[in-house]
């Protein structure tokens, strides 16, 4: 489903992502971890095209998306959420739902109707997906009058709501409490189920473990492990690039 | 002879009135800055030159004259889109003074066709139902005047509708509040900026024809002091403020025919002026102090 081939971004000399090349199947929840400045969240930019990269390429569906723009990647099938919340905080929770919808392929509505309508159909999904996202009784609510933890949520129903077949979750469970965690783990699972490709970049442990059917381990922009939660959970280079190596100081 | 408290009520009325085109092009400028946090220097320039057209096209063709008040705004449009290819779409973002040295360079550019193609001389504008003079007790209201204010809020609510109800004004707000997240949302935001563009220079367009309507005539030389009075309005308004920029169109409006009444045409702009920089210093965020949003 997702390729990515010997990827590469430099930026003035630092490798954020160096020589990259991994593969994430059709319908599972990949987890893409690491320490810190490990190049977790340039993959995902260079993945959604904010970034380009300086050598390799993506591709995607079997297309090379070289060159195109984020607004076409998503048209492409592939939305993401941010891990510092990038909400459009002056419009209503509907709102920022109803801007990220986008209609079943090969349904899509002319200019004036996708501009300045909206029709049942499309109101009936964006109330499901409210509902998906437990923001229903907030739907009126400016964006950023929302609590930390329904900002997140929000971030996950306007990614959902563009009907990407990959989703690119950059962090989601950040500053959530134990509770929030599991919840996000059901949503994870139920997007999976929907036959949603998920590509998870997260620190919470216990989230990634709990989800993932398999991990790349990123450290110093380079694939050090591929594997199961388990296989990851027992690799030495794994525990060694997160706790330092017994014979090195750095961090 | 003094200036009694009739004189000075109508001076603000037929002010407020006339405002309402100060609001217009306030609104253009504050749009187009909301959008992508740029002036465009060549907004007014556009609105006249648009005027420009509708009267000649009227003028050519023998069309009833209030078609200038459609055919104007859609030729400011196509000039406002112009400008965005030429002085900010290609542009990078990130480089603040190159597209507003562009769009003053535009400003100029405009100006001079429209002076070469005019030879400079002014042209007599038609007014609409300027046979109307509508009288309660001592204060009387100037039919043109009163079609201005009737098509200006007419084009404010559209605008409004447009804004806040309908996606596409959603799309365009949402790029001037986060714009990479408005990309990942399948929003391409060249394609809503140049959309603002025609949009504002419509508004222009139509804020142009009514000045020159209300004025009687239009001349070249209107395009410098519009500019200058639509900037005092945006910053009166609050950067970005769409409502400020209202509010402030109709108070600079009444204010300066309120000093034109107490000063005289030769000293009225230093009392626009002095206005300004009373709110700078007293209000720098404008009437409504919320200003735009900084990341």
């Amino acid at each position: 489903m997702l390729k990515l081939d010997d990827l590469s971004k430099h930026f003035d000399g630092v490798r954020a992502v160096d020589g990259l090349s991994l593969e994430v199947d059709q319908g599972e929840v990949f987890g893409l971890i690491g320490p810190n400045g490990s190049g977790k969240s340039t993959t995902v930019n260079l993945i959604c095209g904010v970034l380009s990269a300086t050598r390799g390429k993506v591709t995607f569906k079997g297309r090379d998306l070289h060159g195109l723009p984020p607004h076409r990647r998503l048209n492409a099938g592939i939305s993401r959420t941010f891990q510092n919340i990038r909400l459009f905080g002056e419009l209503t929770v509907w709102q920022n739902v109803w801007i990220a919808r986008r209609d079943a392929p090969g349904r899509e509505a002319g200019f004036i109707r996708n501009w300045f309508g909206s029709s049942a159909r499309t109101r009936e999904a964006i109330e499901e997906t409210l509902v998906f996202a437990d923001l229903a009784g907030r739907a009126n609510d400016l964006a950023q009058n929302l609590a930390f933890g329904e900002q997140r949520r929000l971030e996950l129903a306007r990614a959902v709501a563009a009907r990407p077949d990959l989703i690119l979750l950059d962090e989601p469970a950040a500053g959530m409490n134990r509770e929030e965690v599991e919840d996000l783990r059901q949503r994870i699972l139920a997007l999976k189920h929907d036959g949603i490709t998920v590509l998870l970049v997260e620190h919470v442990m216990e989230l990634v473990m709990g989800v993932t059917d398999r991990i790349a381990v990123l450290n110093f922009g380079k694939l050090i492990a591929l594997g199961t939660p388990g296989e990851i959970q027992g690799n030495a280079a794994v525990r060694e690039a997160y706790l330092g190596s017994p014979d090195s100081e750095s961090a | 002879m003094g200036i009694d408290f009739v004189d000075i009520a109508q001076a603000i009325i037929d002010g407020l009135l006339f405002g309402s085109t100060y609001a217009l092009i306030g609104l253009g400028f504050t749009l187009i800055f909301g959008a992508m946090h740029k002036l465009n220097l060549a907004y007014a320039a556009s609105a006249i030159a648009g005027a420009y057209v509708g009267l000649a096209m009227i003028t050519l063709t023998g069309l009833p004259s209030v078609l200038a008040f459609f055919l104007g705004p859609i030729a400011s449009g196509v000039i406002g889109f112009a400008v965005y290819v030429t002085c900010f779409r290609y542009i990078p973002t990130t480089n603040m003074l190159a597209p507003l040295m562009a769009s003053i360079g535009a400003l100029f550019f405009i100006d001079e066709i429209v002076i070469h193609a005019t030879a400079g001389s002014p042209l007599s504008f038609p007014a609409v139902m300027e046979d109307i003079y509508l009288e309660f007790g001592d204060f009387g209201f100037r039919g043109d005047l009163i079609f201005v204010l009737a098509i200006s809020l007419i084009a404010m609510a559209v605008l409004m509708y447009i804004l806040f109800r309908t996606r596409l004004g959603l799309a365009t707000r949402a790029v001037s509040q986060q714009p990479i997240a408005a990309e990942l949302c399948g929003i391409a935001g060249h394609r809503t900026n140049a959309i603002t563009f025609v949009v504002t220079g419509a508004l222009g367009g139509l804020a142009g024809c009514m000045a020159a309507a209300a004025v009687g005539v239009i001349s070249p030389l209107l395009t410098v002091p519009i500019t200058v009075k639509g900037l005092i309005v945006t910053v009166i308004g609050g950067l970005g403020s769409i409502p400020g920029a209202i509010i402030a169109g109709f108070a600079v409006g009444g204010f300066e025919n309120l000093f034109l009444l107490l000063f005289g045409v030769n000293q009225r702009d230093i009392y626009v002026f002095l206005l300004l920089f009373v709110f700078l210093v007293f209000r720098p965020g404008g009437v409504f102090d919320t200003a735009i949003e900084r990341d």
